[in-house]
C-alpha cells in the first residue's frame, strides 16, 4: 500500500536575540536546550503510530534559529527522527540559518546529514535597516553566509527580504533586491513588514515613535518587488514568495495545498486528516506536557467542509491558483453565475487570469489578494448554499 | 375627598425631581431606606436613570399624617422632563391640584421649567416653590438669587419659598405641610356621572393595558361598563385599585381620587391620554377638555442591519408599541437598505428611546437614517402631497411649493451668551420675536424656527455655545413654505436613497460637499476608484473620490499558521455582511446617518 507523503515541521525556540518585528515564539535563553531537544525527540515518538501511515516527502526546521543547536543536539534529533519515520528518496529538507551563527563546518555537517536547502535570514542589506530590525548580523555576514553554503555543497538557497520598513527609501529596497539577485539564490521570499501585536516595533509604532510605511509606498515598493524579481528570472509563486523555475519550495507548496503535516517543538502546527492543531508556546509548559506522556497541544479544531472550501480558496488565491474543478467537486458550488460573473471581472481588470479551470493572481491580484479572497469567499458562500441544504 | 391631595413635581434634569420624590416616600413611609437600593426608584427604565430623565409617567400614593393629626392620602404624580412629552405633561397637570417647583439653587429656573410651569399656571394648580441642593457649597451665593427669580416668575412672597435639599433630607418636612395646607383639596361629586380623566396607561402581558387614571366625578367600579369617549370603544372593569410602589387592588375609586384600572384592553394606543372615561349606561355630559391626536413630528427609517432579519424588526416593533402609542410604523423599502419601516416620533428623544429600546430590549440590530420633518407639498396640478421620506419627494418640475413645520423655541440663557445664540439660530434660518430679561444677567429668547433645523443636533450645539447653560423648550407652531431642494447622494452614479436630504437651497452646496467629504472618510477603500457626488435633479453640485486601494494583502510568512489566516478572511467576509451594497461599493452602516453629525467638520 502507498503511503500517504506528508510534511515534517520541526521549531527550534531559542534565539540570541530577539528581532523587534518578529511573533514567532522564540526564548533567549538557552538553558533549557538540552531539556527541549530531550522532550522534542520524545515528542516525536509520541507519533510513532502517526509515523507508519506515511513516508515524509518534505521537512523544514525553522524557528527562532535551529542554526543555534550544537552537533550533538542536531544529531539527537535526527537519529530520532530518523527511527520513527521512514523518508521518501526526493525529500526536501529545509533548515533556517541566520547569517550571524553559521560556519563552514556546521554547514558541512548539515549537508551530510541529508539538509538539502537553506533559508537564510537575511532581511536586509543595509546595515542601518538591519540595526532597526534588532538583527545579530551585518550585510557582509550574510553575503559571506551564502557563499559558505555554496561552498559546503548548497545548491538551493534562499534569501529573505524584508520592505516596506519605516522611512524606507524606493532605492534602498531596489538595493536590497538588486543585492539579493547577485547571490544567485535559487528562492527568495520578500516579506513586507507587519507590525504584529506583542512585538517591540508594534509598540513602539503604538507610542508614534516610528511612523509605519503609507500604503501608496507599500504597494510601490510590493510591485516593484515582483517587478525586479521577474527580471531576474524568479516567477512569483506566492504573495510573498519567488523562485527560479523548479526550485519553489515544497514544503511551502504543501501548506499552500492543504497537504497534511506534523509539526513538532513549542508553537508548531499540525494539518491531520482535516485536524488541525498548534502545540503549547512555551517551552516550560511543552517539555513538562511531553514527559508526562501527552500530546502537547494547546488548540485543535476539525475542519468543517465550509472551512475546508474556505482553505482551499484563500491558501490557493495566495498561492499558485484555484482549481475552481475541485471546489466545485469537493464542495458542490456552482462556479457558474455570481462566480463566474467575478471572475470575468478580475479577468478584465488585469487582476487574475483562469485558463481553462485553474484560477490565478496576476501580480496586480496578488497585490490585493486579501480583498479579493474575501469577495471571492463571499460569493462563493451564497452559490453553495443551495446544494448544502439538499 | 377633604383628605386627598393631588400634586405633581416640575423641574429641570438634574434639578433634584427624583431624588426628592424618593425622599417623600420614603419619609411616608412607602419605601424603607432599606428599599432604596437604587437611588431614584421612580425611574425604573434603566435609560431614565442614565440619561437623568423621566420618559414615563409614574405615580404613587402616600399616607402622611400632618401636624395637624389627620391622615392625608397624597397623590405624586411624575411627569416627563422633556419637550417631546409635553403634551403628557399637560395631562398629567391636568389631573393635579398643585405642583411642587423645584428649583436648583445653583443653577436657576431653566427653559424647561418654565414652560411646564406655565402650563401648571394654565391649569390653575397652586405652585409651592422649592430651592433644592441648598446644601451644596457653590449654592450660599446663590439662593438669593434663585429666590428672586422664582419671586418674579409667579409673583410669590418670599417666605412662601421652601428651602430644601432632597439629597441631605432637608426640608422634606415643611414640603410635605405645604402640600396638605397650600394645595386645595380636589372638587367633585361621587355620585354624579363617572367622568376620570386617562393621563397614562401602560401595557401588561397578563391583564392587558393598565389605565392610569384621575377620577373627578362618580365612582369607579370593577365590573363596570366604561366607554371611552374619544375612541368610543366600550370595556367592561376587571381590576380597580390605587398605585402605592406596586398596584394595590380596591375594587372601588371615588372622585378626587388618583388610581388604575384593566379592562382587557390589548394595546396601549386604544386608551389615549387626555380621552376621557365615563360609564356607558350613564354618560357624563362633556368630557374634560383639552384631548388631542398626538401626531408624530420627526421621521426616520428603520432597518434591519441584516435584511433576513426584517420579521424579527416587525415583531419587535409591533411589541414596542404595545406599550409606546405614540410610535407610528409602516413598512416601507429602500433601494439601499432593502425593507424596513418608515417610523414616526414625538419628537428626537422620542426617536432615541425607541432605537435604543429596539437594540437592548429587543436585540434588534439596526440602521436608522437621517431623520426628517414631514413636509406638505403643493404640486403643480394643484393637489397636495404629505412627504414623510425625501426619497418620494415628487420631481422638481411638479413642485410648486414645499412647505415645512415651524416651532417656537423658548432659549433661556446667561446673557453672555446672547451673541453666539442669536448667530446659531439665524444659521438655522430662525428669526427672533422677542426676547425679555428674568434677571439682569439671565434673558427668555423666543426664536420661530424651521423643526428640520432643530432636528439635526441643534440642542448639541446650543448646549455647546453656552457650555451646557442655556436651555431649551419648545413648541410646534405651523407650516410655511420654504426654498427647499431634495439633495440626492450617488456612489460611483448609483444614486442611493436612504442618504437622500431635504435642505434649504441656500444651503445645499455647502451640505452636499460636507456630507461628501464625510463619506469620503466612512466609506472604507476599494479595490477601485469610489466617485461620490452630491446632486439636486440632475445637476450635481459637490464631488468627491476615494482612490482605489493598491495592496490589500498582508505578505508576511505565516508557516503552517493556517487556521489564524482563515479566521481572520472568515472575519472580513462576515464584516462585508453589515455593509449595504449599492451597486458595487459596500457602505457601512454609521454612513447612514453621517448627515448629523456635519458640523464636526466645521
Amino acid at each position: 500500500m502507498n503511503r500517504r507523503r506528508i510534511g515534517v515541521y520541526v521549531h527550534i525556540p531559542f534565539c540570541q536575540h530577539k528581532c523587534s518585528y518578529c511573533d514567532f515564539y522564540s526564548v533567549v535563553s538557552l538553558d533549557a536546550m538540552d531539556r527541549f531537544v530531550e522532550a522534542l525527540c520524545h515528542e516525536i515518538r509520541l507519533r510513532s503510530e502517526y509515523a507508519s501511515e506515511v513516508e515524509v516527502a518534505t521537512m523544514f526546521w525553522g524557528g527562532g534559529t535551529p542554526s543555534l543547536l550544537d552537533p550533538d543536539q542536531f544529531e539527537r534529533i535526527v537519529g530520532q527522527l530518523d527511527e520513527t519515520f521512514r523518508f521518501s528518496s526526493d525529500l526536501e529538507w529545509t533548515i533556517e540559518a541566520n547569517p550571524g551563527t553559521v560556519a563552514l563546518d556546521k554547514l558541512r555537517a548539515y549537508r551530510r546529514s541529508g539538509v538539502n536547502r537553506i533559508s537564510f535570514g537575511v532581511q536586509s542589506f543595509d546595515d542601518g535597516e538591519l540595526r532597526f530590525l534588532e538583527r545579530i548580523h551585518s550585510a557582509r555576514d550574510a553575503q559571506r553566509a551564502v557563499e559558505l553554503a555554496r561552498s559546503a555543497g548548497f545548491d538551493n538557497i534562499n534569501v529573505d527580504i524584508m520592505y516596506a520598513l519605516p522611512g524606507q527609501r524606493t532605492e534602498t529596497h531596489r538595493a536590497n533586491i538588486e543585492r539579493a539577485c547577485a547571490l544567485q539564490p535559487e528562492h527568495i521570499s520578500a516579506y513586507s513588514l507587519v507590525y504584529e501585536p506583542n512585538t517591540p516595533l508594534y509598540h513602539r509604532m503604538r507610542r508614534g515613535e516610528i511612523l509605519p510605511l503609507a500604503d501608496e509606498q507599500e504597494a510601490e515598493l510590493y510591485m516593484l518587488t515582483a517587478e525586479l524579481l521577474e527580471r531576474h528570472g524568479y516567477r512569483q509563486y506566492e504573495v510573498s514568495n519567488f523562485a527560479q523555475p523548479g526550485r519553489e519550495c515544497r514544503h511551502n507548496l504543501l501548506y499552500w495545498h492543504r497537504g497534511e503535516y506534523l509539526g513538532f517543538g513549542p508553537s508548531a502546527h499540525s494539518h491531520w486528516r482535516n485536524v488541525r492543531w498548534s502545540n503549547i508556546r512555551s517551552v516550560h509548559r511543552y517539555v513538562e506536557a511531553v514527559m508526562n506522556g501527552t500530546f502537547p497541544i494547546a488548540m485543535s479544531e476539525q475542519l468543517s467542509i465550509e472551512e475546508q472550501r474556505n482553505e482551499t480558496v484563500f491558501l490557493g488565491l495566495r498561492a499558485d491558483g484555484v482549481e475552481l474543478s475541485v471546489v466545485e467537486r469537493l464542495y458542490g458550488c456552482s462556479i457558474a453565475g455570481a462566480v463566474a460573473d467575478l471572475i470575468e471581472r478580475w479577468k478584465q481588470e488585469g487582476l487574475a487570469t483562469c485558463d481553462g479551470t485553474k484560477l490565478r493572481l496576476t501580480a496586480r491580484g496578488y497585490a490585493v489578494c486579501d480583498g479579493l479572497t474575501v469577495e471571492l469567499l463571499d460569493v462563493l458562500e451564497r452559490s453553495c448554499e443551495v446544494r448544502q441544504v439538499l | 375627598m377633604e383628605l386627598i391631595r393631588n400634586f405633581c413635581i416640575i423641574a429641570h434634569i438634574d434639578h433634584g425631581k427624583s431624588t426628592l420624590a424618593d425622599r417623600l416616600l420614603e419619609r411616608t413611609g412607602r419605601v424603607t431606606a432599606r428599599e432604596m437600593v437604587t437611588d431614584q426608584i421612580l425611574d425604573d427604565n434603566p435609560l431614565e436613570q442614565e440619561r437623568g430623565i423621566t420618559i414615563k409617567l409614574h405615580a404613587v400614593q402616600m399616607d402622611y399624617t400632618a401636624r395637624d393629626g389627620k391622615t392625608y392620602t397624597l397623590n405624586l404624580i411624575d411627569t416627563p422632563g422633556h419637550v417631546d412629552f409635553s403634551y403628557e405633561v399637560s395631562r398629567s397637570l391636568a389631573a393635579c391640584e398643585g405642583a411642587l417647583l423645584v428649583v436648583d439653587a445653583t443653577q436657576g429656573v431653566e427653559a424647561q421649567t418654565i414652560s411646564n410651569l406655565y402650563l401648571a399656571v394654565d391649569a390653575g394648580l397652586e405652585i409651592i416653590p422649592i430651592v433644592n441642593k441648598i446644601d451644596l457649597p457653590s449654592a450660599a451665593t446663590m439662593i438669593e438669587n434663585v429666590k428672586q427669580q422664582i419671586m418674579d416668575l409667579i409673583g410669590c412672597r418670599e417666605e412662601e419659598i421652601i428651602l430644601a435639599s432632597a439629597k441631605a433630607g432637608i426640608g422634606i418636612e415643611e414640603i410635605l405641610e405645604a402640600v396638605v395646607r397650600r394645595i386645595p383639596p380636589p372638587k367633585g361629586d361621587p355620585d354624579a356621572p363617572l367622568r376620570a380623566l386617562i393621563y397614562d396607561s401602560l401595557y401588561d402581558p397578563y391583564r392587558g393595558v393598565v389605565v392610569n387614571v384621575r377620577v373627578f366625578d362618580g365612582t369607579l367600579r370593577e365590573k363596570d361598563k366604561v366607554l371611552f369617549m374619544a375612541t368610543g370603544q366600550v370595556y367592561e372593569v376587571d381590576e380597580v385599585g390605587v398605585l402605592y410602589m406596586e398596584q394595590h387592588r380596591t375594587g372601588v375609586l371615588s372622585a378626587g381620587n388618583v388610581g388604575y384600572f384593566t379592562a382587557s384592553i390589548r394595546r396601549v394606543r386604544d386608551t389615549k391620554v387626555g380621552d376621557t372615561v365615563t360609564h356607558a349606561q350613564r354618560p357624563c355630559s362633556e368630557p374634560i377638555a383639552g384631548f388631542r391626536e398626538v401626531k408624530p413630528m420627526v421621521f426616520s427609517g428603520i432597518y434591519p442591519a441584516d435584511s433576513d432579519d426584517f420579521e424579527d424588526l416587525r415583531d419587535a416593533l409591533e411589541k414596542l408599541a404595545l406599550n409606546d402609542a405614540a410610535i407610528h410604523y409602516e413598512p416601507e423599502t429602500s433601494a439601499a437598505l432593502g425593507f424596513g419601516f418608515r417610523c414616526g416620533f414625538l419628537g428626537l428623544l422620542h426617536m432615541e428611546i425607541v432605537q435604543e429600546r429596539l437594540e437592548r430590549e429587543f436585540n434588534q440590530t439596526i440602521v436608522t437614517t437621517v431623520p426628517n420633518v414631514r413636509y406638505l407639498v403643493r404640486r403643480t396640478d394643484g393637489t397636495e402631497q404629505w412627504v414623510e421620506n425625501p426619497a418620494q419627494m415628487p420631481e422638481p418640475v411638479k413642485i410648486a411649493e414645499i412647505l415645512e413645520p415651524y416651532i417656537r423655541a423658548q432659549i433661556i440663557t446667561p446673557t453672555e451668551y446672547i451673541g453666539p445664540i442669536m448667530q446659531l439660530c439665524i444659521e438655522r434660518r430662525g428669526v427672533l420675536l422677542g426676547q425679555h430679561y428674568l434677571t439682569q444677567t439671565r434673558v427668555d429668547m423666543t426664536f420661530e424656527l424651521p423643526l428640520a433645523e432643530v432636528v439635526f443636533d441643534f440642542y448639541d450645539k446650543l448646549k455647546s455655545i453656552s457650555r451646557g447653560y442655556a436651555s431649551l423648550d419648545y413648541e410646534y407652531s405651523d407650516y410655511k413654505p420654504g426654498d427647499l431642494v431634495k439633495l440626492d447622494i450617488l456612489l460611483n452614479g448609483d444614486p442611493v436613497d436612504a442618504l437622500s436630504t431635504i435642505v434649504h437651497r441656500q444651503k445645499a452646496y455647502e451640505w452636499g460637499r460636507r456630507l461628501c467629504s464625510k463619506l469620503k472618510k466612512i466609506i472604507p477603500r476599494h479595490l477601485f476608484e469610489v466617485v461620490i457626488q452630491a446632486a439636486i435633479g440632475s445637476k450635481i453640485i459637490a464631488r468627491d473620490s476615494i482612490a482605489p486601494l493598491r495592496k490589500n494583502v498582508l505578505a508576511k510568512c505565516y508557516g503552517g499558521d493556517v487556521t489564524r489566516k482563515r479566521k481572520l478572511l472568515e472575519k472580513q467576509k462576515e464584516g462585508k455582511k453589515r455593509m449595504k451594497q449599492i451597486g458595487r461599493v459596500e457602505v457601512p452602516q454609521e454612513a447612514f446617518l453621517a448627515v448629523l453629525s456635519l458640523d464636526d467638520e466645521s
